[in-house]
């Protein structure tokens, strides 16, 4: 396949596992801890939405299915579906170290190399799914936080997992 | 660069320099020895009480569903990539972490990974 074409595809594809992976378990709904607080309060007086900036906390403070999802790709890229599932394990003790349960980034991560071992079949690679998650990273973190934060808040709807407050 | 990754990985592996594995194991030994695994940590934790389900989405409580059969999928990964299968095609060693996880989620998990302060809700 066409490597940009592949590049963008997989992007959407790491966006949305997770996405609804973090969102599924509540990244929304309540900070972690403090710092997560702290950035939700931040985007909220930028007139952003207070559940999308608990949600880009959370990502910030601890290895959830972002940084599950690209860990994964890594994974399977140098040791191929068990490096995948190697990945969901130190993602899970990384999780434990930084006072989160650990579900969103196991389940994340679980999800991706499944993800990454279907969509090998019509020829995406691991690199692009690397590249295509630092994108995805980049849309949520980087561009535009007020905005992202409004859309995030949107689907945390959906899901019923709007923070309460 | 990633063919060196490759490489290097591969050689190591072929070549056994960790292990004292006997032969490569097929695809359905593999699927085989990860669902074996995962039975045998799940039977394991229940057998020593541990709860089947989380409480709810936040808790840090273990129980047998999570985190024990990752642990052991983990583990035996570690053992799969590096060619060390042991003996049964690997079910043996599949069987023995899978002891070992339920083991080690019910008596050092939490000695290990404490809950943070505050037990289950963290909030400031």
């Amino acid at each position: 396949m066409n490597e940009i074409i592949g590049i963008i595809l997989a992007a959407v594809i790491c966006w949305l596992n997770f996405v609804i992976v973090d969102t599924y378990f509540g990244l929304p709904e309540q900070p972690g801890v403090k710092g997560a607080r702290i950035i939700g309060e931040s985007v909220k007086e930028r007139k952003g939405d207070i559940a999308g900036g608990f949600f880009q906390g959370n990502i910030l403070c601890s290895p959830d299915a972002s940084a599950g999802t690209l860990m994964a790709s890594i994974g399977y890229l140098v040791l191929g579906i068990p490096g995948g599932i190697i990945a969901a394990f130190l993602i899970f003790i990384g999780n434990r170290l930084c006072a989160d349960p650990g579900y969103a980034g196991t389940t994340g991560s679980l999800t991706a190399t499944v993800l990454i071992f279907i969509f090998s079949f019509i020829g995406l690679t691991p690199e692009m799914f690397i590249v295509g998650m630092v994108i995805a990273i980049l849309t949520i973190q980087g561009i535009d936080q007020v905005r992202a934060s409004i859309i995030l808040g949107k689907i945390a709807e959906k899901f019923n997992r709007h923070a309460k407050e | 660069m990633f063919d060196l990754v490759h490489l290097t990985v591969n050689s190591l592996a072929t070549a056994n320099v960790y292990g004292l594995a006997n032969i490569t194991i097929s695809y359905f030994d593999m699927i085989l020895d990860y669902l074996v695994a995962i039975v045998i940590s799940i039977i394991i934790a229940l057998i020593l009480r541990v709860p089947l389900m989380p409480s709810d989405r936040y808790s840090f409580n273990v129980s047998a569903i999570f985190p024990t059969p990752i642990i052991a999928m983990g583990i035996f990964s570690f053992f799969l990539v590096l060619n060390y299968t042991f003996t049964f095609n690997g079910l043996l060693l599949a069987a023995i972490i899978g002891i070992c996880s339920g083991l080690f989620v019910k008596y050092l998990f939490n000695y290990i990974f404490p809950s943070p302060e505050g037990g289950d809700d963290i909030n400031e």
